[in-house]
């Protein structure tokens, strides 16, 4: 039996509303809260009830009506790597801007990003991020007065 | 009201937010030429920016950058038939068509003159429309509210097509979900925080709108390999005359004007936004067209391009009156613009005029501007932003990815904050992929932190007792509402299937609106 995409969403959500309605159940209440008419945990444990009766009908709905098989998750075609790269590149840039700074991690992530979507000319590559960086950090550091801390590695190097 | 406009007006001319309203069309324009981003995108890539501004300003800037970016599409519809958003896609039917025939340059005049006049009459209409629902709604109760929060958050979800009814709800719930993630108003209880203190704030409204509407959209393209297409070919000689004849005034002219009130009526309506209101005027128009006309829709009908193109325009604007009256969205552009305006500390809603006068009067005002700066500014200038277009993706991509990026983080100066984008923004892709739409969560998301309050509010006055949900015949009247518009998507097969002889070929705005965008 192929899973469609409702079915799967269905379920996704299913799970989600059930973690989170025994999330709910957990969240500390004050003495004699639970005699007030509205307190911490009910507008969650709604919500729980009412994701877990949707996402329940989807799923009942999508499966009586599975008469569609092309509507099963198809993943090829696809370019997960790619995005899986980019989105490293980004985790990247949130290291590096605590290491080595804004202006820096701003130049590595713009070329990494233009590499990995496949600009290879050197040229391009440092006049398309060098000076694009160099103006936005003027912009912010110079002309609106925002303090942009230099990086950790800078501090602990040169002290801060 | 004369004292509103003149205020409106005294803070509209002030030389920088003039500026504004003209950085924002221009800024609008561009994003929203660019193919898969939208207004929704466009808007919230602003955000950051406003976040310097005061609000008349930033709210002016946000303004100029929503109705810029619904032309930007339009552009893009006409010139390369990829519609640059949803509420642009029709224009595409008959636009592009025209500039096959070599007369693109009268296709971008022509959209731009009904842009105009649809987002004009929308504007008149607005000006007279807010402030007399604002001094309705002055009498509102928690209890009302919170009846007006139901009926907004199931609007989005019933209109949002066939097949898509309960996925729009459980997305909506699923927004509610993630507003109670952080500190209870209430109690001070912290919830669903998992003993983090990056939690305890609850999650940002910027960095939700930015990861699923401004970094998983690109990311999507990335995704779909659309970075590695050839850029179009745009031959700029071609353009032609951008000059539209007597006769052709004439043609169009009664086309504009009804689907100008007609996109108006349907923007008001909560959930239903510029994309639907543009679908809807294409098929009014290609119904009331002689059969012998009928056959020139979809091959270049001057009255099937100005019919979406006033419509989506004037929808634009009529979105505004629930967002400023009632403080309830009727799209997700204007969702994000909500979540922005409480940011400032201003809660839309009737007293916004009491208390806000400047910024309710001037964003009107602003509009007459906005429009006039489209069309005179932009639409000379039209084969030279274009040309941006031709930016190879490779370097356009990881530009926006670091303006979202940056956006957010310079706002809280933590790295968590990036993190959290990029789960955000996995997830996204995921719940794209299935098909779920985007723009209820946020609205859920918008709207969770009001309702519950107002919810609160309402029970402990009512000691507990649901009864305030009919005890009042205001609160009863929009409980009625909200319910028959959940029986919408029940009836609506029974309707089109007694009218689905007249069946027309055009696709339903139900793929666009599965993009979240209008």
């Amino acid at each position: 039996m192929t899973i469609s995409k409702d079915q799967l969403g269905a379920l996704i959500f299913l799970v989600l509303s059930i973690a989170y309605g025994y999330n709910a159940t957990l969240i500390p209440l004050l003495p004699g809260d639970e005699f007030e008419p509205i307190n911490a945990q009910s507008l969650p444990i709604a919500l729980a009830t009412l994701g877990g009766i949707f996402s329940f009908l989807l799923l009942v709905g999508s499966t009586l009506s599975s008469k569609r098989s092309d509507d099963k998750l198809v993943l090829h075609g696809y370019d997960f790597a790619l995005v899986g790269k980019l989105l490293a590149l980004i985790v990247g840039f949130a290291l590096a801007l605590e290491w080595v700074g804004f202006l820096l991690a701003t130049v590595l992530f713009l070329i990494g990003g233009y590499w990995l979507l496949g600009e290879r000319r050197p040229k391009t590559l440092l006049i398309a991020s060098l000076p694009f960086a160099v103006g936005i950090w003027f912009v912010l550091a110079q002309l609106l007065d925002i303090y942009l801390a230099p990086g950790r590695l800078f501090s602990a190097l040169f002290g801060g | 009201m004369l004292d509103g406009i003149m205020t409106g007006l005294t803070t509209a001319v002030m030389p920088f937010n003039l500026l504004m309203v003209v950085v924002g069309c221009f800024a609008g324009t561009f994003i929203g030429m660019l193919p898969g981003l939208g207004p929704i995108s466009a808007v919230a890539l602003m955000i950051p920016i406003t976040y310097g501004l005061d609000p008349s300003s930033g709210i002016i800037l946000m303004a100029g950058v929503y109705y810029g970016a619904v032309f930007g599409g339009s552009t893009s519809s006409i010139l390369i038939n990829a519609p640059g958003c949803a509420s642009t896609v029709v224009t595409a039917f008959d636009g592009y068509p025209l500039a096959q025939q070599k007369q693109a340059g009268k296709a971008l005049a022509l959209a731009a003159y009904s842009s105009f006049t649809g987002g004009t009459i929308g504007a008149i209409v607005l000006l007279f429309a807010a402030p007399a629902l604002a001094s309705v709604s002055l009498s509102f109760q928690s209890s009302d509210y919170f009846a007006l929060m139901l009926l907004g958050l199931t609007a989005v979800a019933a209109f949002s097509g066939k097949g898509q009814v309960l996925k729009a709800m459980i997305m909506t719930i699923f927004g509610l979900m993630i507003a109670t993630v952080g500190t209870d108003v209430m109690s001070g209880a912290p919830r669903f925080t998992f003993g983090s203190l990056d939690l305890i704030d609850g999650v940002s409204f910027l960095l939700l709108a930015m990861a699923t509407f401004a970094l998983a959209e690109v990311v999507m393209t990335v995704l779909k390999g659309q970075h590695k297409e050839e850029e179009p070919e745009m031959d700029m000689a071609s353009l032609g005359s951008m000059k539209l004849s007597k006769d052709e005034v004439k043609e169009i002219a009664p086309t504009v004007a009804r689907s100008s009130v007609f996109g108006f009526i349907i923007g008001v309506l909560p959930g239903a936004g510029a994309t639907i209101a543009s679908f809807l005027a294409y098929g009014l128009e290609r119904n009331l067209a002689s059969a012998k006309e009928k056959l020139k829709f979809g091959k270049g009908a001057l009255r099937g391009l100005a019919a979406p193109e006033s419509a989506n325009n004037a929808a634009s604007t009529g979105s505004f009156v629930p967002l400023l009256t009632l403080g309830i969205p009727g799209s997700g552009t204007t969702a994000i613009m909500l979540g922005a305006l409480i940011a400032y500390g201003i809660q839309p809603g009737p007293r916004l005029f009491i208390d806000n006068p400047d910024v309710f009067w001037s964003v009107i005002i602003s509009m007459y501007f906005g429009n006039l700066v489209l069309l005179i500014l932009n639409l000379p200038l039209i084969p030279y932003i274009s040309r941006l277009l031709v930016i190879p993706r490779p370097i356009l991509i990881p530009l926006i990815l670091f303006f979202s990026i940056t956006g957010v983080y310079l706002v809280s100066f933590n790295t968590f904050d990036i993190h959290m984008m990029v789960i955000i923004t996995v997830l996204a892709i995921l719940l794209k992929l299935l098909n779920f739409p985007m723009a209820p969560m946020l609205l859920g998301f918008i709207l969770g932190g009001i309702m519950e309050n107002n919810l609160s509010r309402a029970l402990t006055l009512s000691d507990g007792s649901f009864a305030f949900l009919w005890e009042r015949p205001l609160t009863l009247a929009i409980v009625v509402i909200t319910l028959l518009v959940l029986l919408v998507p029940l009836i609506s097969p029974l309707i089109s299937r007694a009218i689905g002889k007249r069946k027309t070929s055009y696709p339903g705005p139900e793929a666009a609106v599965t993009e979240g965008e209008g």
